[in-house]
């Protein structure tokens, strides 16, 4: 399976010449860049793991490049996505949020159906890969 | 810039120096700052090598991609951090350099204050100034081989890697007083073997510190008497014989105080209107009520 | 009729208040002198006078009739502090190109209002005055609300950076498409069509306007169906999904019921329609942000009063009233679509729904500065005959913060249901990326979509199939107003 998360997901993953100018882009619109990383893919993961703070005030893109290679070397089996902030008032956000690296094999996700009063069901989404503890999940 | 195989074609060095405007930025130079004849020589020469090199390139001919990284030395208020914020524009005019910007630090700015701190701190340092030109003053600061617990080698270590392997990426400037930079490169070998020039920024003569008085003067909209400007001439002979002088920075600090013992002559004179001259002139005894016009020896005392 | 003494300054009190009728003019509903004041509520109304009307006597008329007057004098005036509560025609504007209109402005104090009630304001601003003889025709233009006013509602439950963050998309417009048929398949039925979109690449599928309770579908059973769809298709993204799950009913009582349902699936959005009225959809708006569900409004209807030029209420103040009552999605028009959308009105929509202030834009149709008081982004929808090889068009006009809505384009794919998702989403994925790299998407559009056809093959089809129908759209369209007139 592969996770459709991101801005860019459903683009053959990008080259790092790719990446590089999307990060050229957020710093011309004045965002910081912050890179984050996880084993928990599910979609209501909000607060994946910060690899390092958010990158202010950066002018060029060799700094970004450096941390994302440096991320990738350390955990090469994780989902890393690379987050562009925006602290301009009324957005107050991520402006650019795209996945950049993924693990080689993505078992994907189990749907569990707890069935309730009548007809109803309740749903919630359980990934493969969390059966296994923080770290052991994807080889 | 795709090589280009090597013909007979001329190439119009006058078309390449007009399209890059470096020349713009050299005459800036030439106009902004006083003095400093050496350095604005050497920094013509580096542009035109530069320059040559980039018209090498084009001409498939290649001697490797230059090392850009530079040591200045020289007294305070020489004009290094001046000349710096020049060259970062000189390299990002010629295509050496991506963004052009310049990030000035000190020791302070790069190394932590306990273990683990310095390489973070480090790093966030280098990425904002990758694009451009990282200037680190009194860069001598960071080896202090007496403490061993000591964090600068850390940034040192860090420095050397990123000037020899990001070369595309950043620019590194060290600065700082002649004989202690020249101590620090002696004890550091790899980090002077890694610097491709040399910049010595001699001190003012004293007719050029009268100049720079004159046109800060200027800049603030006041003038000086005519004995007032012979007080001047004196003040800037005995001050440069003194210890700590600054240049530029400690002709400036003088105008400054000149500045204000004129506003209290003019408090305490009491009465009266005061007319656009009044407020514009600094008089003689502004200027001879210095401390540096004094007994050297009872100056010192103070001091 | 016409002559100079019809256009008299008020006469005074004695005689204003002595029994007969008076013209509006001279009843002080027309005053040109008069500066409005920060907290007053402005509109602007396009008046048509009938033949020999004159226009002052006709604005001072339209002033009067959405405030206080009467065709006659009346003592129990002088029980109030009248001059206070008469809303004064301030303003009159010939309209350029159009002999005949005039554009009247008209100033009401703030106490004529009750705090956050749109139903109050509609029928205090429009309920009496557009059925009036001496007018041909009249049209609700504009309107400014002030700051005081705009602070007295709660405006939009979730707003357009809140859902970015509850769907976790950043980046790029949303996508979307309403089931197809309209009517008559049944839940399970129906439910297959979401599954299959959400699927395939789009982020939101929809119930169309008319779908509510019929005799081919339950409410309750296209409920169950979509939640379960949703789910799967979530389950087989790892994204989330939803579908505007339509709660519209016949009362309040039943729309409450059917939201209730919709937020004990699970859903992240329900929808209603515009018809519900502006009381229910205010209600509506407080239930959605009390269950942290968004709010879809389709805006059924709106045409039979917002499309002619001369008579009706303009969209743009549709879109005001909808940001205020409290919506999080609302139609807005497409500009490329299959209806005709003057890009310059659809963008002075999209400005009023998405901006924080909207500054005086004539060529727009924003006739006054509005400030929005920090109430909350509302996400406009395209829909209606678009599709992929439009995306560079479509991104242009309309920017980042948008639903395209691609119905037909989704589900009419030669390929498939999945396949035509795919491939709007790709077409999207590949025109973001190629803009922020700096290319411009508007000539080198078309490209850039061959270019990423390759690497997909529903791409592909999709632009074979669909590729030439363009409703090319070079904006020379002129806005019916040119800016000649000083901003007010």
């Amino acid at each position: 399976m592969r996770l459709t998360q991101g801005t860019f997901s459903f683009l053959p993953d990008l080259s790092d010449d790719q990446i590089r100018a999307q990060i050229e882009y957020c710093l011309a619109q004045g965002w910081a860049l912050s890179i984050e990383y996880t084993d928990d893919p599910h979609p209501r993961n909000t607060y994946w793991e910060m690899f390092g703070p958010p990158m202010f005030d950066l002018r060029d893109t060799a700094g970004v490049m450096t941390e994302l290679e440096d991320v990738r070397r350390t955990f090469p089996g994780h989902y890393i996505k690379l987050n562009a902030f925006d602290s301009t008032r009324g957005f107050e956000t991520i402006r650019l949020s795209f996945i950049v690296n993924r693990p080689r094999h993505e078992p994907g996700f189990r749907l569990v159906r707890e069935e309730s009063a009548g007809r109803t069901v309740r749903y919630t989404v359980h990934a493969y890969a969390a059966d296994r503890p923080e770290g052991e999940r994807y080889e | 810039m795709t090589p280009v195989a090597p013909t007979d074609d001329t190439l119009d060095l006058g078309a390449a120096l007009a399209d890059s405007h470096v020349a713009e930025v050299l005459a800036t130079l030439d106009a902004e700052l006083i003095g400093l004849a050496p350095v604005k020589t050497r920094i013509r020469e580096i542009a035109a090598l530069l320059l040559v090199e980039k018209l090498r390139m084009q001409a498939g001919l290649s001697a490797g991609p230059p090392s850009l990284h530079m040591s200045f030395t020289g007294n305070p208020g020489t004009g290094k951090t001046t000349i710096a914020l020049r060259m970062a524009e000189i390299l990002h005019l010629l295509g050496y350099v991506r963004k052009g910007h310049l990030v000035a630090v000190t020791r302070d700015d790069l190394v932590g204050q306990f273990i683990g701190h310095t390489a973070p701190k480090t790093k966030e340092v280098l990425k904002r100034a990758m694009g451009g030109v990282l200037f680190i003053d009194e860069a001598y600061f960071l080896y202090r081989p007496e403490n061993e617990r000591d964090y600068g080698q850390e940034v040192i270590e860090i420095l050397l890697q990123v000037m020899e392997n990001q070369r595309d990426d950043l620019v590194v400037i060290l600065a700082g007083y002649r004989d202690r930079m020249s101590r620090f490169f002696a004890s550091n070998p790899g980090m002077s073997s890694r610097i491709a020039h040399h910049i010595d920024f001699p001190d003012y003569a004293p007719d050029e510190l009268h100049d720079i008085a004159l046109l800060m003067l200027g800049q603030l909209q006041y003038r000086l008497s005519p004995d007032a400007e012979r007080a001047l001439v004196e003040y800037i002979e005995r001050r440069r014989a003194q210890p700590n002088f600054a240049n530029a920075r400690s002709v400036r600090n003088a105008l400054d105080r000149a500045r204000l013992r004129q506003a209290n002559r003019l408090f305490s004179r009491g009465g009266g209107s005061l007319t656009r001259d009044d407020l514009m002139t600094i008089e003689a005894e502004d200027i001879r009520a210095s401390r540096v016009f004094k007994d050297p020896a009872a100056s010192e005392a103070e001091r | 009729m016409g002559a100079a003494t019809d256009r008299a300054t008020p006469v005074d009190t004695a005689d204003r208040y002595r029994a007969g009728v008076l013209k509006y003019a001279q009843m002080g509903y027309w005053e040109p002198d008069y500066v409005p004041a920060d907290t007053d509520v402005l509109a602007v109304f396009r008046i048509t006078p009938q033949e020999g009307v004159d226009p002052q006597e006709a604005a001072a008329a339209v002033a009067g009739e959405s405030s206080t007057a009467t065709w006659t004098v009346v003592w129990t005036d002088r029980l109030t502090a009248a001059e206070a509560y008469r809303a004064k025609a301030y303003r009159l504007d010939p309209v350029p190109g159009s002999p005949g209109e005039f554009f009247a402005y008209i100033a009401y104090d703030l106490d004529l209002f009750e705090p956050g009630s749109i139903a109050n304001l509609t029928a205090s601003i429009i309920g009496n005055v557009f059925g009036f003889k001496p007018l041909k025709a009249l049209r609700l233009e504009d309107m400014r609300l002030p700051v005081a006013y705009v602070k007295t509602f709660d405006g939009p439950p979730t707003g357009i950076v809140v859902e970015r963050e509850r769907l976790d998309k950043f980046g790029r417009p949303l996508l979307g498409a309403t089931v197809k048929p309209k009517l008559g398949l049944s839940g399970r039925n129906y439910g297959r069509v979401v599954y299959e979109a959400l699927r395939g690449g789009l982020d939101f599928t929809k119930d169309d306007e008319n779908i509510n309770s019929q005799p081919f579908m339950h409410w309750r059973d296209r409920f169950l169906s979509c939640m379960e769809a949703v789910n799967r298709a979530a389950a087989a993204t790892g994204e989330v999904k939803g579908h505007y799950l339509n709660v519209t009913g016949a009362t309040m009582e039943d729309m409450y019921e059917r939201a209730e349902f919709a937020k004990e699936l699970g859903s992240v959005v329900v929808m209603i329609d515009l018809v519900i009225g502006y009381t229910a959809i205010q209600s509506m708006s407080k239930w959605a942000r009390r269950n942290d569900v968004i709010l879809h409004l389709h805006r059924a209807g709106h045409s039979t009063y917002t499309r002619q030029k001369t008579h009706g209420v303009s969209f743009r103040v549709i879109s005001k009233w909808m940001r205020l009552a409290g919506v999080d999605h609302i139609h807005a028009g497409t500009v490329v679509g299959k209806l005709e959308g003057d890009p310059n009105m659809v963008q002075g929509f999209y400005n009023i729904l998405r901006e924080p202030r909207n500054p005086v834009d004539l060529q727009r149709g924003l006739y006054f500065e509005q400030d929005w008081a920090s109430l909350r982004k509302v996400m406009p929808v395209a829909s209606g005959g678009i599709h992929a090889g439009q995306m560079h068009q479509l991104l242009t006009y309309l920017g980042e913060d948008v639903i395209l809505q691609f119905g037909g384009g989704t589900i009419g794919h030669p390929m498939g249901i999945q396949a035509g998702a795919t491939a709007n989403r790709v077409a999207l994925e590949a025109m973001i990326l190629a803009r922020n790299e700096g290319h411009d998407i508007w000539n080198e559009g078309p490209e850039i979509l061959a270019r990423a056809a390759r690497d997909c093959l529903p791409l592909k089809a999709a632009l074979d199939t669909w590729g030439d129908v363009t409703f090319d759209y070079t904006s020379t369209d002129t806005p019916d107003f040119v800016p000649t007139a000083t901003p007010s």
